[in-house]
């Protein structure tokens, strides 16, 4: 769910006429509304707000908070006919011992290598498109389609794309290269579906990048080119510190997407294979619960990923904290 | 001058390039439903000599997507409607109301927004089987909600900040109750956020197999995702009838997009320049 994971405040400007405070609880303006006449009906207005909020905290708190203790507490008991039973680390000891998780998270240390890529593309174009590159208008709708389809359709595509007598290697055999086992080749799988979902939400960034853009400010730029200013010099030292929280965020957003948004590409087009090549934590834990009947084990697997994501998420900030620092 | 002009050029060839690499899949597909299945076999790359519509006609009625296609509109329709209206209500307390532990409770959403489905949907499937309401519409519906609300709530606490304070005394002056000034100016007053979140809600909720799969194990309730993931095998040898099982429920995405999409852009957005 990558769209679904905004960071911490809300940027209230974007959604149009608002201005911008941070979108933390308001402190100043309900005291005084409640004074007035309202007077009339304290206790009701006393009330309202925990009324207005109930649904809200009820599903919040039952359906995501409450899970994620009680899978952590999952994943210390046991599958089958130790079903309930506390089995302390047997799980995880279990999870470390399954080449399949093991490749998962080997695939996850690939994915990690792979963020700069999938966050300096969109970068770049996004830069292109703000120095009004001929056609500029237009790239910005076109890119961002794919990022709106659902994974399943993307992949059901791409399928046909990728098959070996598709579009993909017929391009390579008009420049004389052979034709590639795109999904059916253990060495290849992992990089393909990877390509093929950087493909689908490179435009997602993108237009995260140009809302960025859209705070620069433009005199600085323009008069870094009047000094003669290379392109590469105007985003080395105008453009990059400028845009270091937006940086920050695609960074962020990027590697959440990564690791919790692939679930529909790997399931249409690979189904973790060949030789389970292309499994990822969030497959793993899917063929777990709803093929293998091993919730335990899904559970500790998904622990795992929680961590993951939590380190994956702290360090980020810390690195490109430190580095913005230094700028 | 003339020379920025080139270095321009030079750079927009290859990104023209990339916006047909972009199109072209959808383009391809959309080639491909237009063809028999022996055009298909005989060539897969020329152009289809008329357009047909017998392979989305087969897609419709043959494959059960009609029935694919419902099961997603009510389950969307129903999850969309629901997270606005709690959505909207949640964001309107916190930001404009005063009250006892809306700190903490704006810090609860804030730290659901971060956990991933994946992380907790084994815990997930065994509480809506306690509650009895695995593989109903209402347990979809539930589980989209969860999941989408904390983003909800955000975007609408946000717009609801921007609203100024001095409106709603005025409102309250009037005799408004809490629950008059809700439905009577923060609804219509919010409607440009409302409609922003509820397109992105649509769309990932239409997009989603994950949730779907986990929620709606039995056959009859797949969503239209799902369904799509089940004609590949049943299509298998008959392609031009799977792409155009694809374009139906690329449809109503491409529709949106069309329409909106100014207001999908900023609802991705939001957050991102500041925080």
């Amino acid at each position: 769910m990558p769209i679904g994971s905004p960071p911490s405040s809300v940027r209230a400007s974007a959604l149009g006429r608002i201005e911008g405070r941070e979108g933390a609880p308001a402190r100043r303006a309900a005291p005084r509304s409640r004074r007035g006449r309202a007077s009339r009906r304290p206790r009701a207005d006393r009330l309202a707000p925990y009324v207005l909020m109930a649904p809200a905290v009820l599903i919040i708190a039952g359906l995501r908070l409450y899970p994620l203790a009680l899978g952590v507490n999952f994943s210390f008991t046991g599958d089958g006919d130790r079903n309930g039973q506390a089995v302390g680390l047997d799980n995880y000891a279990a999870l470390f011992d399954d080449p399949l998780f093991r490749q998962a998270l080997q695939n996850v240390g690939l994915l990690v290598l792979l963020l700069p890529i999938a966050v300096a593309i969109p970068g770049l174009l996004a830069t292109f498109i703000y120095l009004r590159v001929p056609g500029h208008r237009i790239y910005r709708s076109v890119y961002f389609f794919p990022a709106v389809l659902s994974p399943v359709i993307v992949g059901a595509i791409f399928n046909l794309l990728l098959a070996y007598d598709g579009t993909a290697n017929t391009v390579l055999g008009l420049v004389g290269l052979g034709p590639v086992d795109w999904l059916g080749d253990p060495d290849t799988a992992m990089v393909t579906v990877v390509g093929v979902h950087v493909w689908a939400t490179f435009g997602m960034a993108l237009v995260v990048f140009l809302a960025g853009f859209a705070t620069l400010d433009a005199a600085l730029v323009d008069a870094a080119r009047i000094d003669g200013a290379s392109l590469p010099q105007v985003v080395r030292h105008v453009i990059v510190p400028g845009l270091s929280r937006t940086i920050q965020f695609v960074f962020v957003t990027t590697m959440i997407g990564l690791l919790t948004s692939m679930f529909g590409l790997l399931y249409v087009m690979t189904s973790g294979g060949p030789e389970g090549s292309t499994y990822l934590p969030e497959y793993y834990i899917w063929v777990q619960q709803g093929q293998m009947n091993r919730p335990a084990l899904a559970s500790a697997a998904s622990t795992v990923l929680f961590g993951i994501m939590l380190v994956v998420g702290l360090l980020q900030i810390a690195v490109l904290r430190r580095a913005g620092r230094e700028d | 001058m003339s020379r920025n002009r080139i270095g321009r050029w030079l750079i927009a060839v290859p990104m023209a390039a990339l916006a047909l690499a972009t199109i072209y899949p959808l383009v391809f597909t959309a080639n491909v439903a237009s063809k028999t299945r022996h055009e298909y076999v005989l060539d897969r790359f020329s152009v289809a000599e008329s357009p047909r519509w017998e392979n989305f006609g087969a897609a419709w009625s043959g494959a059960d997507m009609e029935r694919y296609f419902l099961n997603s509109v009510i389950a969307v329709a129903g999850a969309v409607a629901l997270l606005l209206l709690i959505g909207s209500m949640a964001g309107f307390a916190l930001s404009r109301l005063r009250f006892r532990g809306s700190r903490a409770l704006f810090l609860g959403c804030l730290a659901a927004l971060f956990i991933p489905f994946q992380v907790i949907m084994v815990p997930l499937a065994r509480v809506m089987g306690q509650i009895g309401l695995m593989d109903t519409y209402p347990g979809l519906i539930l589980a989209y909600v969860a999941q989408f609300l904390p983003f909800t709530v955000f975007l609408m606490t946000s717009y609801y900040t921007g609203i100024p304070a001095e409106i709603i005394d005025a409102a309250r002056i009037d005799g408004n109750s809490v629950y008059g000034v809700y439905l009577r100016m923060m609804l219509p007053l919010g409607r440009p956020a409302l409609l922003s979140v509820g397109i992105l809600n649509a769309l990932f909720c239409w997009n989603d197999v994950l949730i779907a799969l986990l929620m709606m194990p039995s056959a009859e309730h797949r969503t239209l995702m799902v369904g799509i993931t089940s004609l590949r095998g049943q299509y298998s040898d008959d392609i031009p009838a799977f792409a155009a099982g694809v374009l139906i429920a690329a449809l109503p995405i491409l529709l949106l997009y069309l329409f909106f999409q100014r207001q999908i852009t900023a609802g991705v957005t939001a957050g991102s320049t500041k925080g």
